[in-house]
């Protein structure tokens, strides 16, 4: 760190922080490899279709070029409907869930949170499941097959609202004198993932011919990608991992904890609840279109702190950017390897790696008492 | 009739058609023609059935808009529905699992392993896609080709008179009817011939046994398509539960077997009748102690819904009362 | 040891009252009617035996808790009406013990003591660097500047948590037992360091300290807190008499000379 002793008295901006270079390198090449690992995603597939066919169709289909040349019948739909909304929600759910991982280690001070930890998994498995199940635990209600509400699934509305309603449950339940202990959050989340969680079990066990659809949606799959979703899903996304991006001064503080952060004039308790709901309407929106794909929400934030440094001003940028990354590899991985479910390829992949890793460097603690 | 004489008339047709096909929708007016009007009917094609809206096994209202040439299957049954009714040419995609007739071994496979390679259905550029309800092909899957466009007719029968109604459904779809409607009469035929061969037959307690593992006993579920099956083929089929299928140990010894029929033998080679007999708490079950267990190798068509099930059905009906079936 | 002049007021709590719910329905009172005054430049001990209310003091100086009964005010006006950053930035607590974050270097949690000057969303300006390494300069700490906060010694951390108070470039400066953890040359040398910045920076600062002869030999002012009251208030030879230390602690003590004339509390034998 570099500070300067004896300077003008400007007020010209200049990072204490990370350096320019630094952030250049990282962010800047991160954007790269996010485009490219986009191109790369939408060209390669089950079915082969040529990099100049690629290139010529999305610039067709997004920039209004004109095609110039033929292709495979079929091929422009595979690029446009197939791949590219798919390859697009992965970006869309691995950063969004990457960042909302970095924001929840932190807020809870610990190295073990992931982005479903305070209930959001539970409660979004519980909505999605209900509304896998709801043609046949409630035929009265008469939910055709297909019904959508603003183009969005039956599944879609009840995972989403089942995991914000789950945190605000959780949240409310913890609050005792106006605060809420980061200690009570975590266990509070804790209790009430397992109740619903036993309710998803009986659910599964009354399932029938449903079965395999929730088993798919519990390991989070980017299959059912559709425009439709993107276009709910990204503003969210957007708005919440932008926000949370400019919240990152808070995010340092309250590493230091709730009392030295208050000294140093933050709302803590405002700021928790802030921090929260974005994550977990970041968290909300991702599950409600892809299931509840683990792994990155945890791993991510902890590989980044452990090549950039914890920082938020840079960690939580570059989240979003990795976690985008990540998510679109290995849903190219998944598809090459014959479908499987995204979160296997994560975890099989992303695991060695991270073991190799932190056997390479200092220990994974959040914090260490002074 | 010399050949220099029939080209003045020749001519003349032809003349007339095309100024007929060129005449403008709406001809009133006299100045449409002015060569005497010749009286033969205009080309015009037959009527089509297409554009068609169809309802398939999962309430789905389907459009199909004109004849389908290329057709993607999803399931072996569909699969075998098609090449019945002599659309097999006109498959372009269907599952690894398929494996009758014996040709589309040559089609491209667009399902692996169960898991539907959407890419490779719209390679195939289908114009019809025959999907298995009640989530053998998943919902979601089935909905996003739907989103692309395709037409996907969602079959799954519970009983013989379902795979009748699929087999007329593929074949209104695929303008076939005469050959569907022929099929489905001889499957009824055969089927009638087995119900009158087992009829006033003592129906013995029948155990047909899909698949033992880790503990749990896989049968024919209640009111499910096997268990009617069983029942036609002169059975009383012992059922498990709806849902998984399955059936407790204690139920079926306190159900009392009188024939066990060993589906499961049709894969796995040790499944035989001393197999069963040595396994714990099945040696005073009335079948085993009479030794009424009969190994079944055609389970395959026994359970798969579609043109060959009659087979199935005439195979467990030789199973349950090889008497009737000299 | 400069003598504490009669100054203009920087904060002040004036019949304070505090008390909180236990779960067993009763309410325990910690402070009863606590009046207490700072004036600019002074530096003042507050003694007391444990549980008598002296963080609560603290925290009711920061606003960080509200009273419930008499005022709390800072720079003349109540501290309630304080907005927080505006708060934090006269107004710092160098804490017993700091849960310090891993990965950071020490410059960077100086930094952090910038939160509340912090006016840019993604920069720091100028004023913040020279902040920075003149807090880093003052606590001593300006060869730790690269250091990451977990390889720190004892000491080094206490001079890292002085730095970060620094940093933030207070009017008063609260010490919460910062001594607690230390051994006796790092005591002696942290509030030597502290007397020396409130020479040098114009502080005003309360001292929360443990060890009465510390107290005595460092501030010009010893407060004692005793039962929800602060029931001394001078300079330590008037106020830690063997009659006040029996009475507040229950420990019998005799005051001795030194050779050179200075006062200290011998304990009896135990």
């Amino acid at each position: 760190m570099r500070a300067t002793a004896s300077a003008p008295a400007t007020t010209r901006p200049i990072f204490i922080g990370p350096s320019l270079t630094r952030v250049t390198v990282v962010l800047g090449g991160g954007a790269i490899l996010l485009l490219s690992a986009m191109v790369v995603a939408v060209a390669i597939g089950s079915v082969g279709v040529g990099l100049g066919d690629t290139v010529a169709i999305l610039g067709h289909r997004l920039f209004g070029l004109p095609m110039g040349i033929t292709v495979a019948p079929g091929a422009e739909s595979i690029i446009f409907d197939v791949r590219l909304p798919r390859v697009l929600t992965a970006m869309l759910v691995g950063g969004g869930l990457a960042v909302a991982g970095t924001v929840f280690q932190a807020l809870l001070r610990n190295p073990m949170a992931d982005p479903y930890i305070i209930g959001t998994a539970a409660g979004a498995s519980l909505g999605a499941i209900a509304g896998l199940m709801a043609p046949i635990l409630l035929p009265a209600l008469a939910i055709g097959v297909g019904s959508t509400w603003l183009g969005l699934g039956l599944v879609q509305v009840l995972a989403f609202g089942g995991g914000l309603a789950t945190v605000l449950l959780v949240y409310a339940v913890s609050r005792a004198n106006g605060r809420v202990p980061v200690v009570t959050l975590l266990l509070t989340g804790y209790a009430v993932s397992s109740v619903l969680a036993a309710g998803v079990a009986l659910l599964m066990f009354f399932s029938g011919q449903h079965l395999g659809a929730i088993f798919g949606w519990l390991m989070g799959s980017l299959a059912a990608a559709k425009w439709i979703n993107l276009a709910f899903a990204a503003p969210l996304l957007v708005i919440s991992a932008t926000l949370l991006v400019f919240r990152w001064r808070g995010l340092n503080l309250l590493l230091l904890g709730d009392g030295p952060a208050a000294h140093l004039g933050m709302d803590v308790e405002r700021e928790k609840i802030v921090l929260t709901m974005l994550a977990t309407l970041a968290t909300s929106t991702v599950v409600a279109i892809s299931g509840t794909i683990g792994f990155v929400g945890l791993v991510v934030p902890h590989v980044l702190r452990l090549a950039i440094g914890p920082d938020h001003r840079l960690l939580l940028p570059a989240s979003v950017l990795y976690g985008a990354i990540l998510l679109a590899l290995a849903d190219l991985g998944a598809r090459l390897a014959g479908g499987i479910p995204v979160g296997i390829v994560t975890a099989l992949i992303g695991a060695p790696f991270f073991i190799w890793l932190l056997r390479r460097s200092r220990m994974v603690r959040v914090v260490v008492t002074a | 009739m010399t050949p220099r004489l029939r080209r003045p008339s020749t001519l003349l047709f032809l003349v007339s058609l095309l100024l007929t096909a060129c005449a403008p929708a709406r001809s009133g007016s006299p100045s449409a023609t002015t060569l005497p009007s010749v009286s033969v009917a205009p080309r015009v094609p037959a009527h089509s059935i297409y554009p068609l809206t169809l309802s398939d096994d999962a309430g789905r209202q389907v459009t199909i808009s004109s004849a389908p040439t290329r057709i993607v299957s999803l399931a072996p049954s569909n699969t075998e529905i098609a090449c019945a009714l002599d659309a097999c040419d006109d498959l372009v995609g269907v599952t690894d699992f398929d494996d009758y007739p014996a040709e589309v071994a040559d089609v491209t496979d667009v399902v692996i392993g169960a898991v539907v390679d959407v890419e490779k259905v719209v390679a195939a550029d289908p114009q019809l896609i025959l999907a298995a309800g009640n989530e053998l092909t998943p919902t979601t899957v089935i909905d996003q080709l739907t989103d692309l466009g395709y037409p996907v007719l969602a079959l799954y029968p519970h009983d013989l008179e379902g795979v009748y109604n699929d087999i007329s459904l593929v074949g209104g779809a695929i303008d076939a009817r005469g050959a569907a409607e022929e099929l489905v009469t001889s499957l009824q035929a055969r089927a009638e011939a087995v119900a009158t061969a087992v009829a006033g037959a003592d129906q013995p307690r029948t155990f047909y046994e899909v698949g033992v593992f880790e503990g749990s006993i896989y049968t024919a579920g209640k009111d499910s398509f096997l268990a009617s099956l069983l029942s036609l083929a002169g059975g009383e089929p012992i059922v498990g539960d709806a849902a998984s299928t399955a059936i407790q140990l204690e139920d079926l010894i306190s159900a009392d077997p009188e024939l066990i029929l060993l589906g499961d033998a049709s894969y796995d080679p040790t499944i035989t009748v001393e197999s069963i007999a040595a396994r714990s708490g099945w040696a005073d079950m009335s079948a085993v102690r009479d030794g009424h267990i009969v190994v079944v190798l055609e389970d395959l068509v026994i359970t798969r819904p579609g043109p060959r099930i009659v087979d199935g059905l005439e195979a467990l009906a030789r199973s349950i009362h090889p008497e009737r079936f000299p | 040891m400069t003598a504490a002049v009669a100054t203009e007021e920087l904060a002040a709590v004036e019949g304070v009252a505090f008390g909180y719910r236990l779960s067993d329905g009763n309410h325990r009172d910690v402070l009863r009617s606590v009046n207490l005054t700072l004036g600019r430049g002074d530096l003042v001990a507050l003694v007391g035996t444990n549980g008598s209310g002296k963080t609560t003091l603290l925290r009711l100086l920061t606003g960080i808790l509200q009273p419930d009964a008499g005022a709390v005010r800072f720079d003349g006006r109540p501290v309630a009406e304080w907005r927080r950053p505006e708060l934090a930035r006269r107004v710092a607590v160098l804490p017993q013990q700091l849960d310090l974050p891993v990965g950071f270097r020490v410059a960077e949690l100086v930094e952090m003591g910038r939160a509340p000057h912090a006016r840019r969303l993604f920069a720091s300006t100028e004023a913040d660097a020279r902040a920075v390494s003149r807090a880093l300069a003052d606590a001593g700490a300006l060869e730790l500047a690269d250091r990451y906060a977990e390889e720190l010694s004892g000491g080094e951390r206490q001079r890292l948590l002085v730095a970060m108070a620094l940093a933030q470039e207070p009017d008063l400066l609260l010490l919460d037992e910062p001594t607690v953890h230390l051994d006796l040359a790092h005591q002696v040398a942290l509030l030597a360091a502290i007397q020396h910045l409130r020479d040098q920076r114009g502080l005003t600062v309360l001292a929360v300290l443990h060890d009465l002869n510390l107290a005595a030999a460092f501030a010009p002012r010893v407060a004692i807190l005793d039962d929800g009251r602060i029931v001394a208030d001078g300079p330590p030879g008037d106020v830690l008499t063997p009659d006040v230390v029996q009475r507040v602690f229950g420990v019998a003590v005799d005051e001795a000379r030194t050779a050179d004339g200075r006062r200290h509390l011998a304990l009896h034998e135990v």
